[in-house]
């Protein structure tokens, strides 16, 4: 009895708790450009490490917003990644919220948030103080975000320093020793694989029980596909057929590849870390990843010679714009974070993020001096030039990470068919779109 | 463990040769009880052996290599990244203050529903025994609004609430079968001596019980300690963090750095592993033993 009546007074917090939540949605807000512009501190939140490159990046920022602001006090405090992930919406709908602070982008997140009108519509500042054009199309649809918190079209609710990318990293070693070419197209890239199983090297390192595999799996699916594809995938813009010519490539020449010794079949219990680890060791030759590992391949691998490029023959890859900043609601110094968001899009810290092994949205590449990294960033403008980040396969729908893992999973360890495969990956994606009413 | 190595040696002339006969036997069990110890310990080992070791050599040597010389520097850097000395302190108040009032708490609760037997103690007692399997999940939002609308949000008072109360009620329902069990002739002595309820309390139930509070008053703050959900949750500035939330700083979103995050994990558990040490024959003592003596 008496847990039946706690039971209900916290059903009926919660009730509460939501109306509260929506009811503060609205933006009374005349001109907010100059609101909290006589604020005497900046609470600024990020969870980058202090040597990567964004933290370093932005430890300068700030120090650029301090001589800029002299009498505002800037209270610093680097988070963890799940604390942020998990309270952010409890965080910001109290007093305790920051100022300004970097949070995921992505539906389920930013797009969350501002939906519940947690965020602060940027729209008008980024036109303003032209952060809209630094960002290319593909670059702004995780900035944008609809009524219903649907990331691509809508209003603008964060503004991204940095982005990622996919790409091939190899050992330059272990190819001179095979005597190999960097492979421009998929069936070099293949004869390349082909050898190195002859020589009985396994080819690739693949995390399979986290992101790696399924990234793999979405390359291939991309090099049958164009951005028609991409935004029906991701922005549900039409109905994806799972069987069709991209996903059904994917998949089956995946299983091939698996067959075929490219990929391990004991790498369906590797973790992302285990397998970049494995890749540092020089036990495999090539790696198919994230630009996230550069900067710590650069100053980890210090026994072979290393590189990196595109996935050959694809004009679309995956990846997207890095993290956002925001400015919640409740930020008591509106204007000081713009000024601070101003600062960390001016070519100086956008270079210091590149030289760094970032990949800066919105640099020269004139002005990145170190060679590795210009390599990195070289990457990238050619794939933004050709406007060719396809985001995530996972982002899609909620909880579609896991149903990925599980399902490449299967594709590794040969208990399921392609076939079955995308069935199963198939089923989560359509209940979404019902969710959705589309 | 100490106790019974230090034991062995005394023993009567005939015990050993009964247990050289047996010797075979007793090899065998030697040898299992150290694989089952390596297997208990092996994680501490392995997160020990990356804690020195600096992220070129694990990058370059994996993580079960023993590292070629000690590196410091993840210690060090991980401790003034996060003012860990700061965090310690506020751990230690928070478990501290915790382990006292709830090991008080429970004293008073249980003196009335263990030896004052109130009406309906025994619904009282489901009820103490439920609210300790609510997940804390569910506890979450209502505790966030409790908190915000009492101003405690972001204050470490709200753990120390929150906490004393989820301990207490554990406490509550072992003390209460502890007292259940206290001998009557003590109590009827001290009621013709002429104490009165509270005097009994003080005087006679928790002199007596005291091993089982010191048990208690362990692990309630030990519990306290390892806590991390809810103070994730409550605990939004880095100045009021406790160490467990403190450590989630190097959980990045795609990396991890294995060597710095070791190192963190090491001295993130050295303050509760000396306690234990410390408090370690309290626990010994057994948490029923002290009842009757």
């Amino acid at each position: 009895m008496i847990r039946s009546r706690a039971g209900l007074s916290a059903g009926a917090l919660l009730m509460a708790a939501s109306l509260a939540l929506t009811a503060c949605g609205g933006s009374g807000d005349g001109d907010s450009s100059n609101e909290g512009a006589d604020a005497k501190t900046l609470t600024l939140w990020h969870y980058e490490g202090p040597t990567s490159a964004m933290g370093i990046a932005w430890n300068k920022a700030i120090e650029e917003f301090k001589a800029s602001h002299p009498g505002v006090e800037v209270k610093f405090e680097e988070k963890g990644f799940e604390q942020i992930q998990q309270n952010a919406q409890m965080i910001l709908n109290s007093d305790s919220a920051p100022d300004i602070m970097e949070y995921n982008k992505g539906n389920a997140t930013a797009g969350l948030l501002s939906k519940q009108g947690l965020l602060t519509d940027l729209t008008e500042e980024a036109g303003k103080r032209g952060w809209d054009k630094a960002l290319n199309s593909s670059l702004q649809t995780t900035t944008k975000y609809d009524d219903d918190g649907i990331m691509g079209s809508g209003k603008t609710y964060g503004i991204p320093n940095y982005a990622e990318y996919v790409e091939v990293y190899y050992n330059k070693d272990l190819f001179k020793k095979y005597n190999l070419q960097v492979p421009t197209t998929l069936d070099e890239f293949t004869k390349v694989m082909d050898t190195f199983v002859q020589n009985k090297v396994t080819p690739l390192a693949v995390g399979g029980a986290e992101y790696p595999a399924q990234q793999i799996l979405y390359s291939l699916a991309l090099s049958k596909a164009d951005r028609a594809f991409v935004d029906d995938y991701q922005l549900y813009k039409n109905k994806v057929d799972f069987k069709g010519p991209q996903l059904k490539y994917g998949a089956d020449t995946f299983k091939q590849w698996v067959d075929k010794g490219y990929i391990a079949k004991t790498s369906a219990g590797i973790k992302a870390e285990d397998m970049g680890v494995s890749f540092t060791q020089g036990k495999f030759p090539i790696m198919i990843s994230g630009s996230w590992w550069y900067g710590r391949f650069v100053n980890e691998i210090k026994n072979f010679e290393w590189g990196t490029f595109l996935f050959p023959g694809n004009k679309l890859h995956p990846g997207s714009s890095g993290n956002l900043w925001v400015v919640p609601e409740k930020s008591k110094a509106k204007a000081l974070a713009y000024d601070f968001i101003d600062i960390t899009m001016k070519p100086e810290i956008q270079a210091l993020l590149g030289n760094n092994g970032g990949v800066p949205v919105a640099a020269d590449a004139a002005s990145i001096t170190d060679a590795k990294n210009k390599e990195l960033i070289e990457n990238f403008n050619k794939i933004s030039s050709e406007d060719g980040l396809a985001f995530y396969p996972d982002w899609p729908a909620p909880g579609y990470y896991d149903v990925l893992v599980a399902g490449v999973q299967g594709l590794i360890n040969g208990s399921k068919t392609p076939d079955q495969v995308l069935d199963e990956i198939a089923k989560p994606y359509d209940e979404n779109l019902a969710d959705l009413g589309k | 463990m100490t106790l019974t190595a230090n034991r062995t040696p005394v023993k009567p002339a005939e015990d050993v040769k009964a247990a050289k006969r047996s010797n075979p036997v007793r090899f065998v069990i030697l040898a299992a009880l150290l694989a089952l110890l390596l297997i208990v310990v092996a994680p501490l080992l392995i997160i020990a052996i990356n804690a020195v070791k600096s992220p070129a050599d694990y990058a370059s040597g994996g993580p079960l290599s023993l590292p070629p010389h000690l590196y410091w520097d993840g210690i060090v850097d991980f401790w003034n990244r996060v003012n860990f000395g700061q965090k310690l302190w506020n751990s230690f108040v928070t478990s501290f203050v915790v382990a006292v009032l709830g090991v008080l708490l429970s004293i008073l609760n249980a003196y009335a529903l263990g030896i004052g037997r109130v009406r309906g103690r025994v619904w009282f007692l489901v009820f103490f025994l439920v609210a300790n399997l609510l997940p804390q999940e569910v506890l979450v939002y209502p505790l966030y609004f409790l908190s915000k609308e009492a101003g405690l949000y972001d204050s470490l008072i709200s753990i120390v609430i929150i906490f004393t109360v989820i301990q207490a009620a554990f406490g509550t329902y072992l003390l209460t079968s502890v007292y259940q069990e206290f001998p009557t002739e003590l109590l009827d002595a001290a009621d013709v001596d002429g104490a009165g309820k509270l005097r009994t309390l003080w005087s006679v139930v928790v002199p007596v019980s005291r091993p089982t509070l010191g048990v208690l008053f362990t692990f309630f703050f030990i519990w306290t300690w390892n806590e991390f959900f809810l103070p994730l949750v409550f605990l939004v500035s880095n100045d009021n963090q406790t160490v467990p939330v403190a450590l989630g700083v190097l959980q990045g979103d795609r990396l991890m750095d294995a060597t710095m995050t070791s190192a963190s994990g090491l001295i993130g558990i050295l303050p509760a592993l000396i306690f234990f040490l410390i408090f370690q024959r309290t626990l010994t003592r057994g948490i029923t033993a002290g009842a009757i003596k």
